[in-house]
This record gives C-alpha cells, sequence and structure tokens, in this order.
C-alpha cells in the first residue's frame, strides 16, 4: 500500500513538469529566443559591408545609440506622423469595429434563435477563405475602373482614387479584415450572460434600454476590452493590409517601417529597435488589460 | 491587370510581400475559437517571435565587420583607378572548357532588361532555358545573389556595388578568352577606371539621368527640366526612379544644394531629402523604375527616368500613338549630367560559368547588341553603334535624339561612386524617412 503511494508520488512529480513542456519550450523558442535575437540585431554596435547590423550576442557589447535615435525620432522626429496615424488607424478602425461587431454579437447572443448556430457560421465563413485573396478582392473592386467607382457612376458620382494613399481605405480594410476576430470573444461573453439577470432587471421595471446599459454592457465589459485587445495588437503591427489596398508612403504605419527596415535594404538594426519600441508599447496596454482582468475575477470572488 | 495597379510586380519583384507562408499572416488567424488572455499572451510572444524571423535569417554570413565606417578596399574614382584583386580562393575557369547544357540558366537582372528574343536565340542554340529573376534596385540584387544555396549564372551590378562583391567573392573574375568581342567596346570601357583590365566586368550598357514626360501633356518645359516633378499641375501622376542615389542625388542637384552626388555630407543629404519628402504631400509622388511603360500607357505624366526609358518607351505605346507624345528633358550643363553605366559580371555561384562567358561575348557582338539595343532601348557603348549610327538606323525617333549619349560626354558628366560604408548609412536613413512618408 505504501509502496503504491509512492510510486503515485512519483508520477505526479514527473506528470507536472510534463505538463509544463510544451509551455516552457514555447516560450523559450518562440518567445525568449528571437526576443534575444531582435535585441541582439537593435543594440548592434557594428556594420558589415553591406551595411547590414552584425548581431551583438553579448550585452556586454551592445550599444544604444541606433535604439535612441529611433526612440527620439518616435518621440519628436521624422517617425512621429507614422506612429501617430498607427494609433489614429487603430482607433478609428476599433470603433469601426464595436459600431458593426457589438450589434453582430448581440444578436447572435441573444436574439438568433434557433437561427444562432448559422449565424456564428456566416461570421466565421471569412476564415475560410485566405487574407490575402480577401484584401486582392477589395483591390479588384476599389480600382479606378472597378466595380465601387461604376456603381459610384451610376448616380452621376465622380470616381474616387481609393487606392494608392487613402487613409479612408486602409482603416476601412483594417476594421473588415479584423471584425471576425472581434465579434466572437464579444459573442462568447455575451452568451454567458445569465438570462435570469436580465429577466428580474425587467421584472424590477426596468426598460429594454436601461436593461442593456445597466446589466447587459456592464457584464458584457470584459469580453468587449478582451475584443478590443485581440483585435487592436495585430492591427498596431498590420504591414500587409496597408500594402496591398494604399503601397503609399502617406498612409505608412509602424508595420510598414519596420517591414520597409527589415525587408528592403540593410538597416536591419532600426526595423529591429521599433519592433521592440512597438513591443514595448503593446505591452504597455497588455498590462493594464491584465490588471484589469485581475480586478474583475477578484470582484467576482 | 490593366496596368492600374502595380501590385502583382511588386510582389514578384520584393518577392515576400505576399508570401503565403510568411509567419506574418498566421499571426492573426488561429484556427480555434479565441478564449480568454492566456491566448492573448500567446498571441503577444507569437507576434513578437515573428517580427524575429527575418532578422533570425538575414544573419547568416554576416562577413566582415566595417571598421570605422570605412570600406577595408581602395573605393574607386575616375582619378584613383581601381584594379580588383585576383584571389587564389575564387579564380576564373580554365581556358578552352565545352560550354554546359541541359537545365536552367540564370539571369538575375532588371526587369524587361534583356530582350526576350536574344535570350531565346541563346537558350535554343546552346539547350538551356534562360530565366530572368528580376530585380528593382541594388538592394534587391544583392539580397538575392546572396541567400544561400542560391546559384545565378549571370547578373549586372554598376560601379557602385562592384568593390564590395568583389571583396566578398560574390562574383568571379571573367577569363578574357572566351570574350574576343570585348575589343568591340569603347576603349575607356577596355579598362575602365572602376575595374582595370576588365577582370569581373564587362560594360552592359550606359545611359543618362533625366525627365521623362508627355509632351502631350506637359505645356510648358521649364529650364530645369526637374521642377515639373515639383508640378502640383501634374500631381499623382509623378514619379521618382525608385532609386535612393537617384532620386537624392536628382534633388541635390535641382535644389542647387550641392554638385557632389556622392556627399558625405549629412546636412546636405537630409536637406535633398526633406524635398523629395515634400513632394509626398504636395504632388503624391510615386517611385518605381517603369518609367518606359508608365508614360507611354498613361500611368505617369512625369517620370524621373534612364535616358534608355524614353526610347524603349516607344515600343510601349498604346495602338495609334506616334513617339511624338514623349519628350525626354535632360540637363543642358553637361557638367550637371549623371551619365551611369551597368556591367555584366558572371557570380561566383555559377552553375553554367563558361555558357556565361559565351552569353557576355555574345552581349558585346555588334549585331546581337543592336537586336537587343531595339528591344531594350539601352545604348550599349559598342564602337560601332555610335549615336550617329543608331540616328541613322532608325532606332532613334526625331524628338528623342538628346536621350542618346555621346561618347565626349562621358568624362563631362557626373556619376554615382561606390561610398564608404558610413556615407552609404547616411543616405540610407535619409531614404528610408522618405520611404516612411516623412
Amino acid at each position: 500500500m505504501a509502496e503504491q503511494e509512492v510510486h503515485h508520488d512519483r508520477a505526479t512529480r514527473r506528470l507536472w513538469p510534463a505538463l509544463a513542456f510544451p509551455g516552457t519550450f514555447w516560450l523559450i523558442a518562440l518567445f525568449l529566443v528571437p526576443i534575444y535575437a531582435v535585441m541582439a540585431v537593435a543594440f548592434s554596435g557594428s556594420i558589415n559591408i553591406f551595411g547590414e547590423p552584425n548581431p551583438a550576442w553579448n550585452p556586454l557589447d551592445w550599444q544604444f545609440a541606433t535604439f535612441n535615435e529611433v526612440v527620439s525620432e518616435s518621440v519628436s522626429g521624422t517617425y512621429q506622423e507614422v506612429w501617430i496615424r498607427t494609433g489614429a488607424y487603430s482607433v478609428c478602425a476599433l470603433l469601426i469595429c464595436v459600431a458593426v461587431g457589438y450589434p453582430v454579437a448581440y444578436y447572435t447572443a441573444r436574439l438568433a434563435g434557433k437561427r444562432r448556430g448559422l449565424v456564428l457560421a456566416l461570421i466565421l465563413a471569412p476564415w475560410w477563405i485566405n487574407y490575402i485573396t480577401r484584401m486582392l478582392a477589395w483591390v479588384n473592386l476599389l480600382q479606378d475602373d472597378g466595380y465601387v467607382n461604376k456603381t459610384l457612376g451610376i448616380f452621376g458620382i465622380a470616381p474616387v482614387e481609393w487606392l494608392s494613399g487613402n487613409s479612408f481605405t486602409v482603416v476601412m480594410a483594417l476594421a473588415y479584415g479584423y471584425l471576425p476576430y472581434f465579434i466572437i470573444p464579444l459573442f462568447a461573453s455575451l452568451d454567458r450572460i445569465d438570462p435570469l439577470l436580465l429577466e428580474a432587471s425587467r421584472d424590477l421595471g426596468m426598460g429594454a434600454a436601461r436593461t442593456f446599459l445597466r446589466v447587459t454592457l456592464p457584464l458584457s465589459k470584459m469580453g468587449l476590452i478582451t475584443a478590443l485587445v485581440i483585435t487592436a495588437l495585430p492591427m498596431a503591427g498590420d504591414y500587409y493590409t496597408n500594402t496591398i489596398v494604399s503601397g503609399s508612403p502617406n498612409t505608412s504605419m509602424v508595420g510598414n517601417l519596420i517591414e520597409l527596415f527589415l525587408l528592403q535594404g540593410p538597416l536591419k538594426n532600426f526595423g529591429a529597435s521599433l519592433v521592440l519600441l512597438l513591443s514595448l508599447v503593446l505591452m504597455f496596454f497588455m498590462a493594464y488589460y491584465l490588471i484589469l482582468t485581475q480586478r474583475a475575477s477578484r470582484d467576482t470572488q | 491587370m490593366g496596368g492600374q495597379r502595380s501590385f502583382w510586380f511588386h510582389c514578384e519583384g520584393v518577392g515576400m510581400n505576399s508570401d503565403l507562408t510568411d509567419p506574418a499572416f498566421r499571426r492573426g488567424r488561429p484556427g480555434r475559437r479565441l478564449s480568454r488572455r492566456d491566448v492573448l499572451r500567446g498571441g503577444l510572444w507569437l507576434g513578437v517571435g515573428v517580427g524575429a524571423a527575418p532578422i533570425l535569417a538575414a544573419c547568416g554570413g554576416s562577413g566582415t565587420s566595417v571598421v570605422g565606417g570605412k570600406a577595408p578596399y581602395p573605393l574607386a574614382r575616375p582619378d584613383k583607378p581601381v584594379t580588383l584583386p585576383f584571389k587564389d580562393s575564387n579564380p576564373p575557369i580554365d581556358d578552352g572548357l565545352d560550354p554546359e547544357t541541359g537545365g536552367a540558366f540564370k539571369i538575375l537582372n532588371y526587369d524587361q532588361y534583356m530582350a526576350p528574343g536574344v535570350m531565346k536565340d541563346f537558350g535554343d542554340e546552346h539547350g538551356v532555358e534562360v530565366q530572368v529573376t528580376p530585380y528593382s534596385n541594388y538592394d534587391e540584387m544583392l539580397a538575392k545573389i546572396r541567400t544561400p544555396g542560391e546559384s545565378f549564372d549571370l547578373v549586372f551590378p554598376g560601379p557602385s556595388v562592384l568593390s564590395k562583391m568583389v571583396y566578398t567573392e560574390l562574383i568571379q573574375p571573367i577569363n578574357h578568352s572566351y570574350v574576343p568581342n570585348l575589343k568591340n567596346v569603347w576603349p575607356e570601357f577596355q579598362d575602365p577606371w572602376y575595374d582595370r583590365e576588365a577582370r569581373y566586368t564587362v560594360p552592359y550598357t550606359i545611359y543618362g539621368t533625366g525627365v521623362l514626360y508627355r509632351a502631350d501633356m506637359v505645356t510648358s518645359i521649364p529650364d530645369n527640366g526637374y521642377d515639373l516633378m515639383w508640378d502640383e499641375a501634374y500631381a499623382g501622376k509623378i514619379y521618382l526612379l525608385d532609386d535612393l542615389q537617384e532620386a537624392i542625388g536628382m534633388s541635390l542637384l535641382r535644389n542647387k544644394i550641392s554638385t557632389d552626388i556622392n556627399t558625405s555630407n549629412a546636412a546636405d543629404v537630409q536637406e535633398a531629402t526633406d524635398s523629395l519628402i515634400d513632394l509626398i504631400g504636395r504632388v503624391n509622388v510615386k517611385t518605381d523604375v517603369s518609367a518606359y511603360s508608365e508614360v507611354p500607357e498613361g500611368t505617369a505624366t512625369i517620370h524621373q527616368c534612364w535616358s534608355g526609358d524614353p526610347i524603349a518607351g516607344q515600343y510601349y505605346l498604346p495602338k495609334g500613338e506616334t513617339p511624338d507624345v514623349l519628350g525626354y528633358w535632360r540637363p543642358d550643363n553637361l557638367s550637371e549630367y549623371v551619365i551611369g553605366s551597368d556591367n555584366i559580371a558572371i557570380p561566383k555561384s555559377a552553375s553554367k560559368p563558361v555558357l556565361s562567358h559565351l552569353m557576355i561575348n555574345d552581349l558585346l557582338d555588334n549585331d546581337i547588341a543592336l537586336r537587343n539595343f531595339g528591344w531594350n532601348g539601352y545604348q550599349p557603348p559598342l564602337t560601332k553603334l555610335s549615336a550617329r549610327y543608331l540616328i541613322d538606323q532608325d532606332y532613334i525617333p526625331e524628338n528623342l535624339m538628346n536621350a542618346v549619349v555621346q561618347r565626349d560626354e562621358l568624362d563631362a558628366g557626373l556619376t554615382f561612386y561606390e561610398v564608404e560604408p558610413s556615407t552609404e548609412a547616411l543616405w540610407r536613413q535619409n531614404w528610408a524617412r522618405f520611404k516612411a512618408g516623412g
């Protein structure tokens, strides 16, 4: 009997590390090593003949001149506009996501009834088609002589130059591309709201509007924030949406700047510095989100 | 396609932008239902990791450090010619070898820079399939030729990237016993200042830098034709060459900031770049290297260009239009005319180096070179194919005769040199400012 217990203990002792292994491996191989590589490039102090930074693997060799330059250019220099634009585009696209996504999620969770599965399937349908393909379809539609301009022409509206540097197009494309990621977590949160609470609210004399404002909205707050974070993170680093529907420096976002430095020409230490800076900015928002969720879970306990 | 968007070309050129296997595209696309903050955290890490992937890929084989921003070899100048060294580790091929046959013969070149007919005939004659991998600037060219495991049989570097390619053994010496046609080229190019004895290169083309415009739409040409690029009347239809030296160099000259188009003066380069950045807001300026097709087709009205573009442009006109609709402006003052040259070289990675030599010899043959010129519009510096000869043979329309480079203009004009790495970094950082939209 005693022997069996020892065996059991041993097995558990092995089980827990084994369960932690995938996560640990993920953390080390896909986060710590890459971020260290980014730092080694960003803080490199020497270049090779092609002007590329030689990665400084030894932290003692790190030089911060490039990183400092990138930070100061971002705060008050030539990149400042790009950062502001990134923030403005993301906020506008997120507002569109809220305006479009919240009613859809609400409808799906509360009012769709039997058609719920169908509605969910339709929301997820775009995921069956490759992101690039969907964006390229927009390029066809929005071309100078594309269907959108032809349709506008029927109503006597002059053709609009949608592509090649139109902020409106970029914001709409971002909202369009990321909308499903916004709806799904919000739907999950709205779906979890106990219908009894809503009924109680109505029984106690609140109308539909006040029930929504006083019960549904507060209860879905965390879901809304989760949806915003999940959408905002990739949006802030996006470059391909912008490249496809604009490609003009007029609409460059931070992701485009990073792409420019990393993929075109040898100034990879500038790109790496921007990656670090963007990560820091996003981590700041992440930290705020984590504090919020912790507070929320404490409140429910 | 309709010439509306250059997206497809862009993809081909950059090669990575639309790569569906690019992990960045997977970043926001989880296959399963999204749940809570753990997923979020993981997503953040993944996002960061994805950002690192291209850097890691670029880290391999970075070569020697540059100390103090100075190149570890002499930089060639017309008054300080350079004889590129032969190295034991990078010998030329032996004399009298049989040409290789079968498979692909891979050329790394600007798009539309060699006549398809010339390539096809060469392929048929030697039983190979000639393939072109295009680039639109030297950064792309260097990135492609340095890709580990890649092999190319021919490449077209100008003097501004030559020494570093020899130093890092990206190209191999040319065995002149296979290239008797070198005698056909202008004597100064048989022993050029950037490569004495033509050890690693032979010349391919010479060209000036100017402005290609639609003569039927541009009503008056200012004294300085570069002012056209600042003219709001043509907003949205104005293009710069997608080449940092050409674009910033043009701004240095146009704005009379400096006549040194290889300057290491940070303030001058910054001022020139600021003026280019001004073009973004003013005329929504765009960049590419396709003036030869975009001006004739009407996508561009004003396009900074190389002088081969107007000549090639006559073959890209829509049906019913004559070359009269094209105009080429170049500085009247030769001391402000940028004249460049491209060379042919053999990558060290060539899998068919004997064929590479044979194609080089073909391209210096008077008849084949003329045929190539008749397609791409870029003038080969061959003695027989003088400006007079090309005009007499009706290759150049009357109104585009100023696009031909005369032999005596070569010494008077400006040219881009290979510069110190620190100077190159200065230019690049400014170019990145322009590309980032100011």
